[in-house]
């Protein structure tokens, strides 16, 4: 089978997210954008995998994909707790870090 | 009780003292913490009588004993131990120090009674007592410089007493920095006299001094040195210049470490290291030669200072100056006669002057004062003994005591002679400004707080001031407080200038010329291994001549004061005016202060700052510490402006890194 069309989908799928990641505001829509990257990354490995008959890449797949739950559980309880504590759910707002 | 007891004792009891006083000052001031600290001196004072009636059952060899309490150090060579030497010598200073320490303690507790520091002062006291103790007592050089050091800091302790005042803070400084310089010359001259001797311990060095050559150049160096730290102590020419500010002290304070003990260490040891400049005879005659400058330059300010401490404070230098000239040229008993009656009388002389002091609510200038001799008569009574004992009036003990020095100088033949001349012309300064003081104070019209006094009330000034500058104070600290103490009115301060009034009349006849002899033979057994001690006699005919000179020439300059003063009082300000420059000379101290500012403060002081200013500031701080800090803080400024806190900056930052890595890569490898 041909490999090309999958990775075209995963790279645009990745690009999507990368720019939502740069451009959107709100907490929850990054942590979307955020997923959308991963399983891109899972479909250019499974692709692989399949293309070169290697079960390895599926099994990082399955891994990538707990990866990314423990994340979003992370992610969402960050916002969660951002939301309590009546701060603005906006990234550009909360950026004590600086130096 | 054996010997041994009795010096421990000696020692341990003001400690004790000072210890327990301390720990009182929750209770707040009280009396009894006065009667604690005087008995605490007193028992030393019992104690030492009971060492000396142990040593005097003693033979005559065995009068120098060593007791150990435990080995500090004991190292490579180095014999550092907590000892003891009891001898003739240690056991005469004790007596002296505790004694009249007692009396000035039981003084202080009537007369400071209404200061706020009254706990803190008698613990300072005890302490200074115990260092003294320490200082006479020390069987090692180690000792001895803990002891001296002790002192040094107690005087400064007491000194700053009052130490809202800035000038008496600042010049407690001056007395420490001053006695540090002596410290230092001490230990490096411990250090020349040790290379040699190879022990710390005062007999086995002493025997080994034979072992050095005649003015044998390290044995030289090293009693110069002791001299330094002697004449820092004693406030001898030119380490002087902060006995006359110390009198910034309480009064008491002034009568004991300023006049009657701590003062004396330096010619206490001189004597005790006899042995040492007796084979170097060119750093006695350098101490000789400097104590009799010092009794002539002190006798000289004397005459015009118009401080009224501050002229007894001369007359303390320069009696000192008779003491060192005395020991220096191995006149070792009469020094040491001088030393006691001496103690005696000054201790008197700044008691009542103490009073005087009261009487007038801290004011200490002489031109102020006049006419108590009526409304107190108790104090003028002390101030006349005390002055004709000082003055050297037959048959006082001042007169026997300096007379000897005197005839002993002279007995030393040679340019001595030239000394003992100059010490009959300090004779008669001493009577002329000891008599002016007393007929300033206590003679002509009363003044209004004499006047007030002689109506039985004590007079007070309407605001409390300090005496050196003027300026208005805070009544909480520093003289008169607000209730002032006079000899008249209070029996504690009558008993110890009563007993001290005997003392400085009767001590004379210890060492009556041709008569008694007691002191000499006392002390003989610490002086056994001296060329001197015994050989050294005046003749007959010279014992007479002093004697009589002495008498004339202390009668003279009190008839000579009497007149200037009293009879003809334009005389003075005449004579002053024909004499503007060297009046003026004199009131400035003989240029002294300027000259030790010229040549080292000052220098040093600019040193200080060019360190500062230059050094500190511009190498260290700006290129050693400066240089890298600077090159942190700019890279860190650099890589801070990354931190923007936006967090799509970073996930562009992580994107198009890893994006351009890997084009990298990727073209790198194709």
């Amino acid at each position: 089978m041909n490999i090309e069309w999958y990775l075209v989908v995963s790279a645009l799928v990745f690009a999507i997210g990368a720019g939502g990641i740069l451009v959107r505001r709100n907490p929850l829509v990054i942590l979307l954008c955020l997923e959308l990257m991963l399983n891109a990354a899972n479909l250019a490995l499974v692709a692989f995998a399949r293309a070169h008959g290697n079960q390895d890449g599926q099994i990082f797949a399955l891994i990538v994909m707990v990866v990314a739950a423990c994340e979003v559980a992370v992610g969402l309880g960050l916002i969660v707790a951002i939301y309590r504590r009546k701060l603005p759910i906006d990234v550009d707002e909360l950026r004590e870090l600086q130096g | 009780v054996s010997l041994q007891t009795y010096g421990w004792i000696v020692l341990v009891s003001p400690l004790a003292g000072c210890i327990l006083i301390a720990l009182s000052w929750r209770l707040g001031p009280s009396k009894l913490q006065g009667y604690v600290g005087t008995l605490a001196i007193f028992v030393s004072f019992l104690a030492s009588l009971g060492a000396l009636s142990e040593l005097q059952d003693r033979g005559e060899e065995e009068r120098q004993v060593v007791t150990v309490a435990w080995d500090y150090a004991n190292t490579v060579g180095v014999d550092a131990q907590l000892s003891l030497l009891l001898d003739p010598l240690s056991v005469f200073m004790a007596l002296v120090v505790s004694g009249v320490s007692a009396l000035i303690h039981l003084y202080s507790v009537s007369y400071m009674a209404s200061d706020r520091g009254y706990t803190r002062f008698f613990s300072y006291l005890n302490f200074f007592v115990f260092s003294m103790l320490l200082l006479v007592l020390a069987g090692n050089f180690f000792f001895l410089i803990v002891g001296w050091a002790f002192v040094g800091a107690a005087s400064y302790l007491l000194i700053s007493f009052w130490y809202r005042r800035t000038t008496a803070t600042a010049a407690g400084i001056k007395a420490f920095v001053i006695n540090v310089v002596g410290d230092v010359g001490l230990v490096l001259g411990t250090y020349f006299i040790f290379k040699h001797t190879g022990s710390l311990d005062f007999l086995r060095a002493f025997e080994a001094a034979p072992e050095f050559g005649r003015n044998d150049g390290d044995l030289v160096a090293g009693c110069l040195l002791v001299l330094v730290g002697a004449f820092a102590k004693s406030a001898q020419v030119p380490l002087h210049t902060w006995l006359p500010d110390a009198m910034e002290g309480p009064t008491p304070v002034s009568a004991l470490i300023h006049a009657a003990t701590m003062v004396t260490a330096g010619v206490y040891l001189i004597a005790r290291m006899h042995p040492f400049y007796e084979q170097a005879p060119v750093a006695a005659d350098v101490g000789a030669i400097l104590g009799c400058a010092t009794l002539l330059i002190a006798a000289t300010i004397g005459l015009v200072v118009t401080d009224l401490k501050r002229v007894i404070a001369y007359s303390t230098m320069s009696q000192i100056g008779y003491m060192v000239m005395g020991v220096s040229s191995a006149a070792y008993a009469a020094g040491l006669f001088h030393l006691m009656t001496h103690a005696f009388f000054k201790a008197l002389l700044f008691m009542a002057a103490g009073s005087v002091i009261a009487a007038m609510a801290g004011e200490q200038n002489l031109d102020k004062m006049g006419g108590f001799r009526r409304a107190m008569p108790f104090t003028f009574g002390a101030m006349v003994i005390g002055g004709l004992a000082l003055a050297g009036v037959p048959p006082f003990s001042g007169f026997f005591s300096k007379d000897e020095i005197i005839a002993l100088v002279i007995a030393r033949e040679d340019w001595h002679v030239v000394l003992g001349v100059l010490g009959f012309v300090g004779s008669l300064l001493t009577a002329i400004y000891t008599w002016r003081m007393i007929f300033r104070a206590f003679f002509n019209e009363p003044v209004e707080p004499a006047r007030e006094l002689e109506h039985g009330h004590l007079y007070h000034a309407p605001e409390p001031f300090n005496p050196a500058t003027g300026e208005v104070e805070d009544s909480d600290v520093g003289f008169p407080g607000p209730e002032h103490h006079i000899a008249e009115r209070e029996w504690s301060m009558k008993v110890a200038m009563g007993l001290l009034a005997v003392g400085a009349i009767f001590a004379g006849v210890l060492q009556i010329p041709k008569v008694t002899d007691v002191l000499h033979t006392f002390l003989e057994p610490s002086f056994h291994d001296s060329r001197f001690y015994e050989e050294l006699e005046p003749s007959d005919g010279l014992t007479w001549f002093g004697l009589a000179t002495g008498a004339v020439l202390a009668l003279g300059g009190i008839a000579l004061a009497y007149r200037l003063w009293v009879r003809e009082r334009a005389r003075p300000a005449a004579i002053r005016a024909r004499l503007a420059g060297v009046h003026s000379f004199f009131v400035h101290k003989w240029y002294f202060d300027e000259l030790i500012d010229t040549l080292f403060v000052r220098p040093f002081a600019w040193l200080g700052r060019f360190a500062r200013d230059v050094f500190e500031r511009v190498v260290i701080n700006g290129l050693i510490v400066g240089g890298p800090t600077g090159a942190v803080r700019a890279g860190s400024a650099a890589v801070r402006a990354v931190q923007s806190g936006f967090l799509r900056y970073y996930a562009a930052l992580l994107l198009f890194g890893v994006t351009g890595l890997a084009l990298y890569f990727l073209i790198a490898a194709s």
